[in-house]
């Protein structure tokens, strides 16, 4: 068995074990409703996720989306408030994301900044143009059918969760069958090598900080169509949430390692525990010190592993 | 009867089966100036590690002044007196000169320092040894051989008795080297024994008392410099051949040229001066040259790594614009190994068949999407043709040994079927088998009408190879060797080295 299988059966096992643990506690936990009720939240910080993947395997990350998805969420609101249908909509916000993931490419990639600081930067940025437009208000949407989306399901599941899931394929398809896929694991793994070997490091490096910075967007849409309101001070946590499922699910911070189901299984054990908390009503802080102590103790096993595998 | 400063007897050293190091005793005076020859793999380096307290030996002693010492860390070897200057320069770069000069040595006085305090204290160093040196600037900003000032005044103001140098001169211009040589006499004088590591024989010749030769390991001649001659160290040197099958080459007769440079002119360093040189089909052409003297740099400004290069480029007849980036050197049809597999050619979490096929993945895909089965067959296609010895082509390339890694990293040029092949130290830290398969492949290649253009430091391997051997000397070329066979080494060695 290899390494990565084991590990996803050991993240599974977690995750059983969590979900056992608050059944225990609280049998309403175990039911359908809770069920999806922890899928419809999980899938605005999993689309988000999806996005800061494909920069972890390229060998960077994405901080700015803890701009983007308020920055998608309020010009999202402003758009459907404006009388343009969802799907057109959706392509403004797609648009905008865009617009931050060239911003943050170019800064990457030629001007050469650590992606720490670059997106850093552009997380201040994107965060305050999010606040400047709202005014610093919530922008609620004039027509609660706009977050039809929301209200809306196929087979009983929520719409949003079927984006995710839709996402979800989409991008473990380019990760494993395309070229584009094939170059972020090749540039994360050995960026010279790459180089040398004659691959177009600044494109793939800017396709991939494009391709994050508009699922965060996405996501920020997503997010607001479930509260009926833009807002500046939502998703102001996606990175650190994204970046921690990404790295429980199995990724490597150096690059060149990681993959959608891991990531999946990172996003459902840390949105399990957020839920299974509430419904114990366990503190809003302590759910913050919990979801930290979880993210380390299997980041810390993880590489606890690597060393003495002498990887 | 006075005891010598340092006295080594017997030191061993094994890293698996292989004995890096046997047997190895020789003695160094207060005053003395030794050099230490020997090939690539001869030792050298590994011995020089184990004076400077980096590798602890297997077996033997290791005297100073009649005293047995051994040491733990490379801190104690520098409290017994013995200073390490390696090849790649060890410094801080962003701190100041004055402040590289203390490094380790701030005072115990509060944990406080000042960067006036190292201002003086190197300063008064400086004075006191006779270097002149602008302490106050940042070390990156400081040219190479600046840099090697520092690093020697390091060594003395530490009241080094022992200082091993290696390979000083390498990355230096005849000028610096000779500031460099001169130093290393007044060091001398004053009482220090030197231990100079080199491969260039006019300087040994030059600046050296004693010279010790390495040879797999073992010392194989020790004497005063004056009881010997360069064609007595050159046959020290390369012994008897290591019994290995040679690949025969074919008498090649092309007449198109797959590779032309035209008067390639590099100002930084390693610098080129008017190198001219052609590659036609079938033939493998080889360069041989002191690190330095350009032949390295030759292959990477063909891999496009170095765009300051001017001249003229052409592959298969078409005149290249420039070769300013990787992405244009492999349009151009130029397919290049780089030196180090490791950190420059393999990505090792790729599978065999990913790494296969990563140069040329646009003719393996339709709308960016992966043709896997066509990227299979050139993946089975290839580790066929390289001899390739994996558990499958899914494993993990940072699991396969050295030579096969080798191999996959030839193996991915060869996917684009390049014009020109321009390979840089294709076997090192490859076992004898591996090495002899890729000898093979390369001549298969060459048969088969690919022109190859090789870079080695390895001088047996350049002689087996190549069709025609040019020598490299300061960055020009300086001879060429026809059809060179073993017993050329010993010419090509002379010309790379400066004698006449």
């Amino acid at each position: 068995m290899n390494e990565s299988t084991l590990r996803a059966l050991l993240l599974t096992g977690f995750l059983v074990l969590i979900i056992i643990y608050f059944t225990t506690r609280d049998s309403a936990f175990l039911s359908r409703e809770n069920g999806l009720n922890i899928l419809v939240n999980a899938s605005v910080i999993g689309i988000v996720s999806l996005g800061q993947v494909l920069t972890i395997i390229s060998g960077g990350f994405d901080l700015s989306v803890s701009g983007t998805v308020p920055l998608g969420s309020v010009v999202f609101a402003i758009l459907v408030n404006r009388g343009w249908g969802i799907l057109p909509a959706v392509g403004g916000v797609l648009a905008v994301g865009a617009v931050c993931g060239l911003v943050n490419g170019l800064l990457v990639a030629k001007v050469n900044i650590n992606p720490l600081i670059a997106t850093l930067g552009t997380l201040s940025v994107t965060g305050g143009i999010a606040l400047t437009i709202a005014d610093g208000l919530q922008i609620p949407f004039s027509d609660p059918n706009a977050g039809v989306l929301a209200e809306q399901s196929l087979f009983g599941v929520n719409n949003h969760v079927w984006i995710l899931i839709a996402l979800s394929i989409a991008i473990f398809l380019v990760l494993r069958y395309t070229v584009f896929g094939r170059y972020l694991y090749a540039v994360g793994g050995n960026r010279e090598a790459a180089r040398l070997g004659g691959i177009r490091v600044s494109a793939v490096t800017t396709g991939v900080y494009v391709s994050s910075a508009m699922l965060a967007s996405l996501a920020g849409a997503v997010l607001a169509s479930q509260l009926l309101t833009g807002s500046g001070t939502v998703g102001t946590g996606s990175a650190l949430l994204s970046i921690a499922a990404v790295i429980l699910g199995g990724a490597s911070l150096a690059g060149g390692v990681g993959g959608v189901p891991g990531t999946l299984i990172g996003v459902l054990i840390l949105g399990t525990l957020a839920n299974g908390m509430a419904i114990i009503s366990v503190p809003a802080f302590y759910q913050t010190i919990a979801t930290g102590l979880v993210l380390l103790l299997a980041v810390g096993v993880s590489q606890a592993r690597r060393l003495r595998l002498g990887i | 009867m006075v005891e010598p400063l340092l006295a080594i007897d017997g030191l061993a050293k094994q890293y698996g089966h292989h004995r890096v190091l046997e047997g190895v005793s020789f003695t160094l005076e207060a005053g003395e100036t030794a050099a230490l020859i020997g090939e690539n793999g001869a030792g050298k380096s590994t011995l020089a590690k184990v004076l400077a307290g980096a590798v602890r030996p297997d077996d033997g002693k290791i005297c100073i002044d009649g005293k047995e010492v051994s040491f733990a860390t490379p801190r104690e070897a520098l409290t017994h007196g013995i200073a390490f200057i390696p090849q790649e320069l060890v410094y801080v770069p962003n701190l100041s000169v004055a402040e590289n000069i203390v490094l380790g040595r701030w005072p115990r006085r509060a944990g406080m320092t000042s960067p006036a305090w190292a201002l003086r204290q190197a300063a008064s160093e400086a004075r006191r040894f006779g270097f002149q040196l602008p302490l106050d600037r940042q070390m990156m900003a400081l040219s190479l051989a600046q840099q090697q000032m520092v690093e020697i005044l390091k060594a003395v103001a530490r009241n080094s008795r022992i200082i091993v140098l290696d390979e000083p001169t390498a990355a230096l211009n005849s000028e610096d080297s000779q500031q460099l040589l001169d130093l290393m006499s007044g060091l001398a004088t004053s009482g220090v024994g030197v231990i100079y590591i080199s491969h260039r024989l006019d300087e040994v010749f030059r600046a050296c008392r004693t010279v010790h030769v390495l040879r797999n390991g073992r010392l194989v001649h020790s004497s005063a410099v004056s009881d010997t001659n360069p064609k007595d160290i050159i046959r020290h040197m390369l012994g008897r051949s290591i019994d290995e099958v040679i690949v025969p080459k074919e008498r090649f007769d092309g007449s198109t040229k797959v590779l032309e440079l035209e008067d390639w002119e590099r100002s930084a360093s390693p610098p080129l001066r008017r190198v001219s040189l052609a590659v036609y089909e079938g033939e493998i052409v080889g360069l041989y040259g002191v690190r330095g003297a350009g032949a390295e740099t030759i292959a990477e400004t063909l891999g496009g790594l170095h765009p300051d290069v001017r001249g003229r480029t052409t592959v298969a007849g078409h005149a290249l614009h420039a070769l300013r980036h990787p992405v244009a050197s492999r349009r151009a049809g130029i397919a290049y190994v780089p030196a180090d597999r490791k950190s420059q050619g393999l990505v090792l979490t790729l599978s065999v068949q990913q790494s296969f096929s990563l140069l040329v993945m646009r003719a393996l895909s339709r709308f960016g999407v992966i043709a896997g089965r066509q990227e299979g067959a050139t993946a089975r296609r290839l580790a066929s043709e390289v001899r390739l010895r994996a558990r499958g082509l899914g494993q993990m390339v940072g699991e396969l040994s050295g030579g096969n890694q080798q191999k996959v990293l030839v193996g991915s040029r060869l996917a684009s079927t390049p014009n020109v092949l321009v390979l840089q130290e294709p076997t090192r830290g490859v076992d004898v088998g591996a090495r002899l398969e890729i000898h093979r492949l390369l001549r298969q290649l060459a048969k088969d009408g690919t022109g190859a253009l090789l870079v080695t430091s390895d001088i047996e391997e350049a002689t087996i190879l190549s069709d025609r051997l040019l020598i490299l000397r300061d960055g020009a070329i300086v001879h060429e060797i026809h059809q060179p066979t073993l017993s050329s080494q010993a010419e090509a060695l002379h010309a790379a080295g400066g004698l006449d």
